[in-house]
């Protein structure tokens, strides 16, 4: 059986993955799922090998040697700001760089990662709808997300030095689900959520097993390449808001930065005031690219998306 | 003699009392009559009542109202060559000009209140808008958007309605020395029209030149303030944001007839910027004509 390797496999994508790919699906047979994770899966399903350490342990490149994954899903990023900046680098850049590595060196076939539609960053001059080809920009104003720009520059080095291997990067729009535990999932997810007075962001949302989904057909297609992944639509950050049934506290520009810098500094807030400008400017992307390699459709409505984040499970 | 008197005081109060609530009336309808039109514009809604670029159309029939009273009660619009509107993707291309774009506003509320069927225009707004609160939400929800190329290329393969003002601010804040002088036009428009093989609409609109005479730009001062340039006119900035207000001009806008090119999109300057000036000439022609048909700036 085709072995598939995933990191980060304890986290609500990683598991949603692993149980998807141990499932037949059309067109191709399941996988034998391997995973790397700091965390414990107590319930992980028969057949799931978790083996549990720090990716930044040299145990890391003994996973590869011995179990000679045919495939690798990378998730193993540090998504939240709860975290110091060292730490996130050093496990999202530095644990990319290795398993880069281990991948060229242990004959991976192919690798998907997992990246983010924040990578583009929130500016008030951004195309409506960006293709893959728009710059990184997200460092510019919001220095906690250079890590995932420099992961992207790795991989996509990656992707063109090594043309055998079927390398497919994903960007996903804001990602709703039960397990998410993203820096925008924990914002929303807020009692009393923040929002800049007088703007209101288009924003686009996808259900987790859509992204998780998005995945398993790239594995399937094979393809190669940096994706946008888009989901069933946008609406205004406050509307998603209200259908989340979540309470907004609308806050005076200026007034926001220094407040949630503040809040952040002293570690009572975790959202950084670089994210400010995701709840005031658009960062939307178009996924054509990955409809016409994949054929996939979300599957999920934005009305289920909100759903999941209707009870707090915290 | 005093009865005769009475009388004829009667019939013009009378008079005045039947137009004023004939007024009264037309401008308690307009709402109504707004939603309707806004109802029937084409347009491409998700689940929630919005298209992608954040257009709604329960926020148009509230938003476009102040545009539509003035439309109608203060520029007293009179509109002309709307049956020229092609289907689908247009660009419409205009002169701009009067320190503030009600040209933009009238003309919008013009293809929703006048067209048939009443048609979205896509303003494609400046940079800057998009970081003014409250502003950047009246333009999405509007279905206007901050001007980039890409999202004006998605929105004609959309089959979208397009404004754009060749001239920009030049057009805008120039003196009112140059009313009704074309400043030099962009050739972005064309190259957009090109590459997505859309037919240009040219729009005049006079009275616009004289709803603000423009006495100066101190663009210095505007820089300071981060707006594109800070213009002086007869109120403005002596009365402060009263200042900003037009004067009652009376607009005449006129729809010219579809304009089709060929070409590459990345053709040289020259022989794009023959195609611009032909759409030049079409809107100094238009406006030419205006000028000759008005009686006075008021009417």
């Amino acid at each position: 059986m085709r072995k598939l390797l995933i990191t980060g496999i304890a986290g609500g994508q990683g598991r949603l993955v692993a149980k998807m790919a141990m499932r037949a699906r059309p067109g191709s047979e399941p996988w034998q799922v391997v995973g790397v994770d700091r965390q414990k899966w107590p319930s992980a399903p028969d057949g799931v090998v978790v083996h549990q350490f720090d990716m930044r342990k040299r145990r890391f490149e003994d996973v590869f040697r011995h179990e000679r994954p045919e495939a690798v899903v990378h998730l193993a990023f540090v998504r939240h700001f709860r975290a110091d900046l060292a730490t996130r680098h050093e496990v999202n850049v530095e644990g990319t760089k290795h398993l880069l590595e281990h991948c060229a060196e242990y004959g991976v076939r192919q690798l998907v990662v997992l990246s983010s539609s924040y990578v583009y960053g929130a500016l008030p001059t951004n195309e409506r709808y960006m293709t893959e080809e728009h710059p990184l920009n997200a460092s510019r104003n919001f220095p906690e997300m250079r890590d995932l720009c420099e992961v992207e520059g790795l991989v996509s080095a990656f992707l063109w030095r090594y043309p055998e291997i079927a390398t497919c990067v994903i960007r996903p729009v804001s990602t709703l689900g039960h397990s998410v535990h993203s820096a925008i999932g924990s914002y929303m997810r807020m009692a009393m959520v923040p929002t800049i007075m007088g703007f209101n962001p288009m924003m686009q949302f996808i259900h987790e097993e859509d992204v998780a989904e998005a995945m398993m057909v790239a594995l399937d297609r094979k393809v190669r390449g940096i994706f946008n992944v888009a989901g069933p639509g946008a609406v205004p950050l406050k509307r998603a808001l209200k259908e989340m049934g979540r309470q907004r506290i609308s806050i005076p520009d200026p007034f926001a930065h220094l407040l949630i810098r503040t809040l952040f500094n002293l570690n009572i807030y975790q959202f950084p005031s670089g994210a400010i400008d995701f709840i005031k400017y658009p960062c939307t992307v178009r996924d054509e690219r990955f409809r016409a390699a994949t054929g996939f459709k979300p599957r999920h409505s934005l009305a289920e998306a909100f759903a999941t984040m209707a009870i707090s499970p915290h | 003699m005093l009865g005769s008197l009475l009388e004829l005081a009667s019939s013009i109060t009378g008079g005045i009392s039947d137009s004023v609530s004939e007024l009264s009336r037309l401008v308690a309808t307009l709402p109504d009559e707004i939603a309707g039109k806004v109802d029937r514009i084409p347009a491409d809604l998700n689940e929630y009542g919005y298209d992608p670029w954040g257009y709604s159309p329960k926020a148009m029939k509230r938003f476009i109202i102040p545009s539509a009273y003035l439309y109608r009660y203060y520029f007293r619009c009179r509109t002309t060559g709307l049956e020229n509107l092609p289907q689908g993707r247009m660009l419409l291309i205009g002169n701009h000009a009067g320190q503030m774009a009600f040209d933009g506003a009238m003309i919008t509320a013009a293809c929703v209140l006048e067209a048939n069927p009443p048609r979205l225009v896509r303003g494609m707004g400046e940079y800057w808008l998009g970081t003014l609160p409250y502003m950047s939400v009246l333009l999405d929800r509007t279905g206007s958007v901050v001007g980039t190329r890409q999202t004006c290329v998605d929105m004609l393969r959309h089959g979208e309605c397009v404004m754009a003002f060749p001239e920009g601010v030049r057009g805008m804040n120039k003196v009112y020395a140059d009313a009704y002088k074309l400043m030099e036009f962009g050739l972005g428009f064309m190259r957009l029209a090109l590459e997505t093989d859309t037919p240009i609409v040219p729009v005049s609109v006079v009275g616009s030149e004289e709803q603000n005479p423009g006495l100066a730009d101190l663009k210095g001062v505007g820089h300071l303030l981060g707006m594109p340039s800070f213009p002086v006119t007869l109120t403005f900035p002596w009365l402060g944001p009263l200042g900003m207000l037009p004067l009652p001009v009376r607009y005449h806008i006129e729809f010219g007839k579809p304009m089709r090119f060929e070409g590459h999109a990345e053709d040289e300057d020259d022989s794009i910027q023959a195609k611009v000036d032909q759409v030049k000439a079409a809107i100094s022609a238009q406006l030419a004509r205006g000028r000759a048909a008005r009686k006075s700036i008021f009417f």
